[in-house]
């Protein structure tokens, strides 16, 4: 292995030193003048020379050229175009601030150079929306969510409404890497899964990597969803919040140092609970998430940012229970410019889930969660206009806490217990290329090369032949095995090492500038696992490292697509397949109690899933019409076999289709601008019924009806469908006053479709009768919010 | 106003506007397997030794009679190979008035059906006291439910595993294990918003094994209201101890064991 690392870094090196040419660079940083925000994905062209590049996370360009006179181009959605003549003769450097385009302040018009860019770019796979888009669409109670708006383009779904997470072209909500300024979210619902931790104000930009992953990104094997937050205006003051049904948002930005220096604030909170002390009432449920930001230019080639988040949700009844949840994530960032075709971001992150249960009436107070530091560097390094190197490292290093069970008082029965908290360290260096090998191909690929080191202190059971879980073969059961001993293992000793090479791979062939066709392939590790036995995740479940009994899922996808413009970029057509098959997923035994566990491996077994399906996205990018037609057509299954030809496995060690397998999907999103101030938006989702095991036949056991359930997920809920319209209204678009406030008018499922969220198989306690229930969460909602700005 | 705003906040935030109601949803059919309730007790201080055994089979989920079996030969044999026959009297139960087991000895069940041979084996498991029973009215979504605790204390330094059985208009099962509470007075827990003053619930106290005791945790899951929705785990087939000997294939339900019971009467506040 560390052979191999060492012929790695070699390549690395040699890669620098040989595509060095003579060429002078144009670099610079990109900003929105009104806020000096730096802009992420602005294009930069030189049309003459047929070369152009776009800026990073950071605002940063930068772009080879050789002596002489240009037109440079510089285009981004919102914003008037810059067309600018330049004169390059030495290594220059130039920022720009760009305008906001004041007739379309609704970023409706996509600008067709980012685009042809798209085109002719080797990433594909890639689900993006401007905050602004997912701002005006209609959703639940008027909550604008991140997620759920992420739901309505191809390869994304849920396990039904209230489920928590996304699941991305067939993986599971833990094998999605959700990634705030840099720092792992490790839950991203509130409210179980009502609503996603985000707020919307706050961020600048997001991207979803579906596939065709870079190599910068690791430790998850599904997905990549990448949020930037805003930095905060460096001019002036600025205040925005709002006023929704569930919730109320406010938000302040301003210059520390003008022009230098900004911070940024806000906050958001349900207030739902606060009606609730009114009455007496001692139930009570809220969530509240506050998100910091400072950032302090101090000159040309450094930059300091830190950012925060700080999330919670709580849950009580009455003294019985309570519960609490959320997210931590500090975050400190240093931006270096080394040179001027060399772009550095040093992070240093922390951040940690917590878990906290009181149930009053058994007694005990429980705990959990995980902490990490991460320490990450990370190069954008372009080396001429066709080469274009990224590099860098992590380092994290995890505590899990996997639970501890405290009495509340000395009257309770219960006693103390903790589970022994894990300790690991995962380690990750990568090196990409994005190559623009000719005119029409283009590539980008990369290795990354992950570590993953369970360390001690920890003392871990030892089983006979090693194997924690027995199989009966007479009663066709899993056991869990009595260990035969314990090893104990001294503080930072290694417990168990992992290492994998993670391939990345992508190329795109351009017919012309409007039509291209990509593939893709990549190979994902991933060391952590969220020990979960429900359809959905629920905030209660532990992450666990892998180790001596949990081996590293790791990924293979391929992924295939056509990509083409039309009317010169006012509709456009992307349309992707894939496979992907996923080894070492864990599966659960029946009856697997996962809480407070100290020995999960005795209830686990080793399976793998797969998925493959096909993505079709039109969209209509410019005018008063927008909006897109997003079809998946897909499957997504699992197989936990048998470990000897005797063993039957879960569910006979068959295949079966997972949770959140929707053979179709289809939605449509729409919004017509009326006129300035009135805007009309529309959505229409239908999708094949989520997987549901029913009876086949009943039994009576001590006088209950006992449902008898055969293969797994081999039935459907009924088909689920339903329509949102809304209506932004802006009274004061166009008013010179700095004051500016809108309204937004929602009706969810307007024609009140009883969806199922759940069957229900019971008896009937009042008749006796076995009946079906169908459960329905959401039926008819209207909503209003209120936005303000100044 | 009152009343209506706590309505309002409730239905906002934790029903969100969600409906229950009864669907009409076909369903497969599979074929009919022998369902075993052979569940062997002694009641503390009893003097009576009345055994029964329950055959049934299964049926269509929908049907409302579940048919007992009502033609297999029942008998249960003990370590010493005394054989304890058990006689249909009606609708599937076995009687035998003889078999008195005795603590921490093993039985085994063999029933013929069918020419098949079914066969299981458990160990008697003893309970300790039930010592005293109290109401508090602070349960459930309202704070303001009847509940009843059941306290008993659990016998230090061995694994123990129990059963109580809470009787009145609904039947309910709560299963426990001494994991957190080893050595400790703890309590079996009943509340439910259907408790009146005046009820009268009959608790009966199972000492179990551990493998009975993870057989019920898994049955718990499949039954009532603990299923369907995202948050619950997915649904199994609930096999038991009773081993079909002649088909593997065509195995049956239910689970023998032989539990010592504390049993009391409680009536409601």
């Amino acid at each position: 292995m560390k052979q191999n690392f060492r012929l790695f870094i070699l390549a690395c090196c040699f890669a620098f030193t040989s595509f060095a040419q003579e060429n002078y660079t144009l670099s610079g940083t990109i900003t929105d003048a009104s806020s000096n925000e730096t802009l992420i994905g602005v294009n930069v062209l030189i049309p003459s020379l047929n070369t152009g590049v776009v800026t990073n996370e950071y605002g940063f360009y930068s772009l080879k050229v050789p002596e002489g006179t240009y037109d440079l181009v510089i285009s981004y959605l919102g914003f008037q175009t810059i067309s600018e003549n330049i004169r390059i003769s030495s290594e220059t450097s130039l920022n720009f601030k760009l305008n906001k385009s004041s007739e379309f302040l609704d970023e409706i018009v996509i600008n067709q150079s980012s685009d042809g860019l798209n085109i002719q770019k080797p990433q594909m796979s890639l689900n993006k929306l401007s905050i602004n888009t997912i701002k005006k669409m209609p959703v639940v109670f008027g909550e604008v969510d991140v997620i759920k708006s992420l739901l309505l383009l191809p390869g994304v779904s849920n396990a039904g409404e209230g489920s928590s997470g996304f699941n991305v072209r067939g993986g599971a909500v833990d094998q999605n890497l959700i990634l705030l300024d840099e720092a792992t979210i490790y839950n991203s619902s509130h409210l179980f899964g009502f609503f996603s931790v985000f707020n919307p104000d706050a961020i600048k930009d997001l991207k979803l990597y579906k596939g065709g992953i870079p190599a910068k990104y690791g430790g998850r094997v599904s997905s990549v969803l990448d949020i930037y937050q805003r930095d905060g205006n460096s001019r002036e003051f600025k205040m925005q919040g709002g006023i929704g049904v569930i919730s109320s948002r406010l938000l302040a930005e301003g210059p520390i140092v003008k022009d230098k220096g900004s911070f940024l604030i806000g906050g958001r909170s349900s207030y739902a609970h606060l009606f609730l002390k009114f009455t007496d009432n001692e139930n009570s449920a809220y969530f509240y998430d506050l998100n910091t930001k400072l950032s302090y230019r101090l000159d040309d080639k450094n930059k300091l940012l830190f950012s925060g988040y700080f999330g919670r949700d709580v849950f009580s009844l009455s003294r019985n229970f309570k519960n609490t949840y959320g997210n931590t994530v500090l975050n400190l960032r240093w931006n270096h410019i080394f040179s001027t075709n060399i772009f550095s971001n040093l992070s240093v992150i922390y951040s940690d889930y917590y878990y906290g249960l009181t149930l009053g009436f058994v007694g005990f107070n429980w705990d959990s969660g995980i902490k990490n530091i991460n320490l990450k560097y990370d190069f954008d390094h372009y080396l001429n206009d066709t080469f274009q190197l990224k590099y860098g490292l992590q380092n994290t290093y995890y505590d899990f806490n996997p639970g501890e069970i405290e009495p509340i008082d000395e009257t309770s029965g219960i006693n103390y217990f903790k589970l022994k908290n894990k300790y690991a360290v995962e380690t990750a260096v990568y090196l990409s290329a994005e190559h623009n090998i000719s005119n029409k191909i283009s590539a980008e690929y990369g290795l990354r090369y992950s570590g993953f080191y369970r360390l001690g202190p920890d003392e871990i059971s030892t089983y006979e032949n090693d194997t924690p879980v027995v199989y009966n073969e007479d009663r066709d059961i899993y056991e869990e095995a009595e260990a035969i001993g314990t090893q104990t293992y001294e503080s930072d000793e290694i417990i168990s090492s992992f290492g994998n090479f993670e391939p990345r791979f992508s190329i795109a062939y351009s017919f012309n500038d409007n039509q291209s066709v990509k593939a893709s392939y990549n190979r994902m590790a991933q060391y952590l696992h969220l020990i979960s036995n429900t359809s959905s995740p629920t905030p209660l479940d532990v992450w666990t490292p892998s180790g001596p009994f949990i081996d590293p899922q790791i990924l293979d996808q391929y992924a295939f697509g056509y990509f083409r413009n039309f009317k010169e970029g006012t509709y456009s057509l992307e349309a992707e397949t894939f496979y992907k098959k996923i080894r070492n997923r864990i599966d659960y035994v029946n009856g697997a109690n996962l809480i407070a566990n100290n020995n999960i491996e005795r209830v686990i077994l080793n399976g793998k899933s797969r998925a493959y399906g096909l993505e079709i996205l039109f969209r209509k990018n410019e005018g008063r019409f927008t909006g897109w037609l997003a079809y998946t057509l897909s499957r997504a299954e699992q197989k936990t076999p048998g470990r000897t030809p005797v063993e039957t496995g879960i569910n006979s060690g068959g295949w079966y289709k997972s949770n959140y397998d929707k053979t179709h999907d289809i939605s449509i999103t729409a919004s017509y601008e009326v006129s300035k101030k009135w805007e009309l938006n529309a959505n229409f989702n239908f999708q094949t019924g989520l997987p549901s095991t029913f009876p086949t036949a009943q039994y009576n056991y001590k006088n209950i009806t006992v449902p008898v359930y055969s293969q797994r997920n081999s039935n459907r809920l009924p088909a689920y469908h339903r329509l949102d319209l809304s209506a932004n209204y802006n009274p004061n678009i166009s008013s010179e006053k700095d004051f500016k406030s809108s309204w937004s008018f929602g009706i969810y499922n307007i024609y009140n479709r009883k969806n199922a969220y759940s069957l229900t198989f019971k008896e009937n306690s009042d008749t006796g009768v076995n009946e079906a229930v169908r459960l329905s969460l959401f039926g008819i909602i209207p909503s209003v919010t209120y936005n303000f700005s100044f | 106003m009152k009343t209506l705003l706590k309505i309002f906040s409730l239905f906002l935030i934790f029903i969100v506007a969600s409906c229950e109601d009864v669907v009409d949803i076909p369903l497969d059919e599979s074929e009919a397997r022998l369902v075993v309730e052979a569940s062997i007790l002694y009641y503390k201080g009893s003097e009576n030794n009345i055994q029964q055994i329950r055959l049934t089979e299964t049926a269509a989920f929908y049907d409302e009679e579940i048919p007992p079996v009502e033609n297999a030969t029942v008998k249960i044999i003990s370590e010493e190979g005394i054989e304890y026959n058990f006689i249909h009297t009606s609708e599937g139960y076995y009687i035998n008035e003889d078999l008195k087991p005795n603590l921490g000895e093993s039985y085994e069940l063999e029933i013929v059906y069918n020419d098949e041979v079914y066969t299981a084996t458990e160990t008697m498991m003893s309970v300790t006291d039930i010592d005293f029973i109290e109401q508090t009215e602070t349960g459930g979504f309202s704070g303001e439910e009847i509940e009843v605790k059941v306290f008993y204390t659990d016998p230090v330094d061995e694994p123990n595993y129990y059963l109580f059985i809470f009787r009145n208009d609904k039947i309910s099962l709560e299963i426990y294990e001494d994991k957190f509470t080893d050595g400790n007075q703890i309590f079996g827990y009943y509340s439910n918003e259907d408790i009146t003053p005046g009820d009268i619930i009959d608790i009966e106290m199972y000492g179990i094994s551990k493998s009975y005791y993870e057989y019920l945790f898994i049955l718990r899951a499949q039954i009532g209201e603990n299923s369907g929705g995202p948050f619950e785990t997915q649904p199994a087939t609930v096999k038991g101890n009773v081993i079909n000997q002649t088909n593997k294939e065509n195995y049956p339900f239910g689970y023998f064991h032989l539990s010592e019971v504390d049993t009391t009467t409680y009536i409601v506040e």
